[in-house]
């Protein structure tokens, strides 16, 4: 049941909590789905990735969560974005366009 | 941060309610993908399976969000330590063997490290005390080195070259201090004006001696211990400059010694003193007068100049002895001088006991280790399952781990803490069970890096064996355990619980050997026939003040003076109900006090200068013989009329009539001393025991006290009672008062007291060695009835099979026994093949008993297969009993 990519996720998935997270709150499974949405199905958050990262970006001052209504009317957790937060995907988001792009590069020279 | 801060609050204190809140929020998850799931066109239950199954494990994904929480270290801690108390809880047995195991090792060598590090290892409690040696004559001819004449000091002092300072001490003055109330005995010692500076002691209150006072007239001065200062003065802090009324003479006191100060000594140093209340100048003569030369009373101390070896005092003291052998003949012609470092003369008698008491306790250490290892290793198999389910179910090998060594801390912390409160308990009770002439004795207090240590190897024990069951799961699949069941237990661990076993028998065996030899030993030591009575024997010491000191001169005045007090106290004493007999002695048996005198045989030829017959004399008075139970084997003891006004004198001991007349009868013969008077023998009487019930006894000859120049002044009275002797002695005390109130009383002690502190060494050596083997055998006998048990629990159902197709109970029984039979044996082999090798190390402590002890090396076998047997009976018989239905569907 380990999770496939860890290590690959390890930076990359706060970055997808983040942008998930930008427009709106959301719950768990909200979360996962629109980063499988975004990413074009290329990246599924498993519940054993996703809580801990939630868990532990909320102990940062990333994310804040209160308690709400689901669209099926069942009691769920939403997240949202602090100012921290948004700092903090601002940040990334410059750092990972950097990196792809360097990446990038680096796979096109010969 | 702050955000970091209020989550640890919140994680810690609101833990409940943070836990509430993550299973709800997951259960959240999987009924929102469920729906989804629904919206699909899944079958509601098909939904919900699937959203469980994408979830992967509802507790894998709380403990993964737990580890992330800020303070998760600490909260896993918790959690594994209450799992730990909880599996422990659940049994108890287990838990109880290994924690006392782990708590008597750990005690027993922090109490027995703590004594031999206080006696052996700790340094002298002196300013560099490596370079403080003692000196002593040695006779050339013998060898036997004793104690110095001042004069032969005072010349080594002046021709040594080696020696910063050499100081000496005469520990024989006494003084009663007449003060108000009862005359008090104070134990005092003469000592030249360097010694305490010798040894680097400051005064704590008041100064040192002054060299000028080292002067005979001019030592009218005393310094004070700081223990007689609190005591018979109250710690007043006016006394120095006082004057003192002691011996009925003024003496100043000048300084007071501070309260750590210890004159470390051994037992036949100062005559069973260990301490003294009052110390004056030694005031040597300068030069001191030739008979000086002749009496041997001082004890030599010395500091070695910076960098000079031992070696090379000792050739400069050789040199010293060269010339005053050739100086003074008639009394230096055999003598010679050994330098021995103060450390290796103190302990030096010691050393074997005590290396032997920790080697035992070391191997108590191993076996309660291979007891916990045995014991971990059996839960280790136990929870196989467990462990493999855990591991099946998501567990990380770390998270393991740590719980397993969470466990392991757990007993150990436990075992160390006990351990801990039974040294701390022990070590006081222990120093006061010590025998009284072990040296330093008084010092000792618990080692704490003793204690550290032993804890140290005994948690890691606990905590190597502890993981174990990690170890054990390292190549087998989660699968493979679970559908065994648990059984099958790896070939390698089974024999390695074997080994452990073996190794336990094998070194309780060593020690049941050596316990074995010490007690024989001891036993044949108490059964030694002292040579007189100790039943119903009352002893006590009297000291005279000096008025009745009859110096030098034989006959005067003085003299008659301490026959007509030993005559009238003798005569109130038998006045007392329940007394049958009394008499004095100056030197009662088996207290290794000793005085010499060389003497001359009538109508033998006269030796030549420097060669002496010698033995040692008791003076004693009429009755002496009667009332210790001495029997006079030939003519006749000494009454009344063997006095100052009679014919001298004189009965030996049996030792001394073979050793000079051989088969002849030597009563009615004759000998004198240095003087012209001849003596007749008028008796001989049988060897009393005097130095020990372990050393033979030697030429001894006995004088009538009203017939001994230079007499001893502190005399024994010996009291023969028909009642018990302790029921005499505030009469005794009564009588003494009234013959005369300033003569103070004390070392009262019935001969059974005074026999039985001869051997305390002996039975505090076996007494303990003896403790630590059965509890080695104990322990050892746990180990194999804990693996006989598992192995038992482990084959149910192969002895279910044997005895369905036929196997009688017998059989089965048989089967358990002789495997525990031959663990047993091995170890039995190779625990004789061991002692073989150590007895011969304790030869030096044992008393009429050969190392190879036929019946002890026999006995303890036997002894040990039979506890073995029991071990290994209880659950074998279960075995047994077993139905072996039942057993067949165990499982």
């Amino acid at each position: 049941m380990a999770d496939p990519q860890p290590e690959l996720l390890q930076g990359t998935l706060d970055l997808l909590i983040l942008k998930a997270l930008a427009l709106e709150a959301r719950h768990g499974m909200g979360i996962s789905r629109r980063i499988a949405q975004i990413t074009n199905g290329t990246f599924e958050v498993k519940a054993g990735s996703l809580f801990p990262a939630l868990h532990r970006m909320a102990e940062a001052g990333w994310l804040v969560s209160s308690w709400g209504e689901s669209e099926t009317n069942r009691r769920a957790r939403f997240y949202r974005l602090t100012r921290a937060g948004r700092k903090q995907l601002q940040a990334e988001s410059e750092r990972w366009e950097r990196i792809s792009f360097a990446m990038a590069s680096a796979l096109r020279a010969t | 941060m702050i955000g970091r801060i209020r989550a640890l609050c919140r994680n810690v204190f609101r833990g409940e309610r943070v836990e509430q809140e993550l299973d709800e929020e997951i259960r959240g998850y999987v009924e929102l993908t469920a729906a989804e799931n629904m919206r699909r066109g899944l079958a509601p239950g098909d939904a919900m399976l699937a959203a469980r199954r994408d979830l992967g494990g509802m507790d894998q994904v709380k403990e993964r969000v737990r580890d992330v929480r800020t303070g998760a270290a600490a909260d896993t801690l918790i959690r594994d330590l209450r799992y730990a108390l909880r599996a422990l809880a659940q049994h108890p047995g287990f838990a109880t063997v290994a924690v006392v195991t782990l708590a008597l090792g750990i005690g027993a060598n922090t109490t027995i490290f703590t004594v031999v590090s206080g006696v052996l290892l700790k340094p002298l409690p002196y300013r560099e005390p490596d370079r403080i040696v003692t000196l002593w004559e040695r006779q050339l001819s013998s060898g036997i080195v004793g104690t110095v004449a001042p004069a032969n000091f005072y010349d080594w002092r002046a021709g040594s070259r080696s020696f910063d300072k050499m100081a000496a001490i005469d520990p024989y003055p006494d003084f009663i201090l007449n003060g108000s109330g009862e005359p008090r005995r104070l134990a005092g010692a003469a000592v030249s004006a360097d010694f305490f500076s010798l040894f680097g002691v400051r005064m704590a209150a008041g100064r040192d001696f002054l060299p000028e006072e080292d002067r005979p007239g001019h030592n009218q001065v005393v310094i004070l211990s700081y223990a007689a200062w609190m005591s018979e003065f109250g710690g007043r802090p006016d006394l120095v400059g006082k004057a003192l009324r002691l011996n009925d003479a003024n003496y100043t006191v000048v300084g007071i010694l501070p309260g750590n100060f210890w004159l470390v000594s051994k037992a036949s140093d100062f005559q069973s003193r260990t301490r003294f209340d009052i110390w004056t100048p030694l005031a040597l003569a300068s030069p001191p007068p030739e008979w000086q030369r002749g009496t041997h009373p001082l004890c030599v101390y010395a500091r070695l100049k910076p960098g000079i070896p031992i070696a090379r005092a000792q050739a400069d003291l050789d040199r010293i002895a060269a010339n005053l052998q050739t100086q003074y003949p008639a009394d230096d012609k055999d003598a010679g001088i050994t330098a021995v470092p103060l450390g290796r003369h103190v302990v030096g008698d010691v050393r074997t006991a005590l290396a032997t008491l920790m080697a035992a306790v070391g191997m108590v250490l191993l076996i309660a280790c291979a007891n916990i290892g045995n014991l971990l290793l059996s839960r280790a198999a136990g929870r196989r399952k467990e462990m493999a389910l855990r591991v099946a179910l998501g567990a990380s090998r770390g998270r393991l781990a740590r719980q397993l060594l969470t466990e392991g801390m757990v007993l150990a912390a436990v075992g160390c803490l006990l351990g801990s409160l039974f040294a701390l308990a022990a070590v006081p009770a222990l120093t006061r069970h010590l025998p009284a002439d072990l040296p330093r004795a008084a010092e000792i207090a618990v080692d704490w890096r003793a204690l550290l240590f032993t804890s140290l190897i005994s948690a890691a024990t606990g905590i190597v064996f502890g993981l174990v069951p990690l170890w054990q799961t390292r190549r087998v699949s989660a699968g493979d355990a679970l559908r065994q069941g648990g059984r099958g237990i790896a070939a390698g661990q089974s024999r390695l619980r074997g080994a452990l076993i073996v190794g336990q028998v094998a070194a309780a065996l060593v020690l049941l050997v050596g316990a074995g030899l010490m007690a024989k030993s001891f036993w044949k030591l108490i059964r030694v026939s002292p040579g007189f009575r100790t039943g119903h024997i009352l002893t006590a010491r009297l000291s005279l003040p000096p008025r009745y000191a009859n110096g030098y001169a034989f006959g005067t005045g003085k003299h008659r003076l301490i026959s007509a007090f030993e005559r009238d106290l003798l005569d109130r004493v038998h006045g007392i109900p329940g007394v049958a007999s009394a008499a004095f002695t100056a030197y009662l048996p088996l207290g290794g006090t000793d005085n010499a005198w060389a003497f001359n045989i009538e109508g033998r030829p006269v030796k030549p200068p420097g060669v002496y017959d010698m033995t040692n004399y008791r003076p004693v008075s009429a009755g002496y013989f009667e009332t210790i139970g001495i029997p006079v084997l030939h003519g006749r003891g000494f009454d009344a009329s063997d006095d100052e006004d009679h014919a001298l004198v004189v009965a030996i001991n049996q030792s001394m009539a073979r050793m000079f007349w051989g088969r002849q009868n030597p009563v009615g013969g004759r000998l004198r001393f240095s003087g012209p008077e001849w003596r007749t023998i008028v008796g001989v009487v049988g060897d009393a025991h005097h130095k020990g019930l372990d050393a033979a006894p030697t030429p001894e000859m006995y004088l009538p006290y009203a017939q001994v120049p230079n007499v001893e002044l502190r005399p024994t009275i010996v009291l023969r009672t028909a009642v018990e002797p302790a029921s005499v002695v505030s009469a005794l005390r009564k009588a003494v008062a009234g013959v005369d109130p300033n003569v103070p009383i004390d070392e009262i002690a019935s001969m059974k007291e005074l026999v039985s502190g001869s051997v305390g060494q002996a039975r505090f050596r076996t007494a303990v060695l003896a403790a630590f083997a059965l509890l080695a055998v104990f322990v050892a006998a746990i180990g194999l009835y804990g693996v006989m048990s598992y192995l038992v629990s482990q084959r149910t159902q192969e002895f279910g099979i044997r005895m369905a197709v036929g196997a009688s109970r017998g059989d089965v029984l048989r089967l358990v026994l002789g495997q525990a039979a031959k663990l047993a044996a091995i170890g039995i082999a190779l625990g004789l093949a061991a002692a073989a090798l150590v007895v011969r190390l304790i030869a030096s402590l044992l008393f009429n008993v050969a190392p190879f002890d036929p019946a002890t090396l026999a006995g303890v076998p036997v002894l040990l297969a039979a506890v073995a047997l029991l071990a290994g009976y209880i659950p074998a018989r279960r075995a047994a009993r077993a139905d072996p239905m039942t057993a067949l569907r165990y499982e």
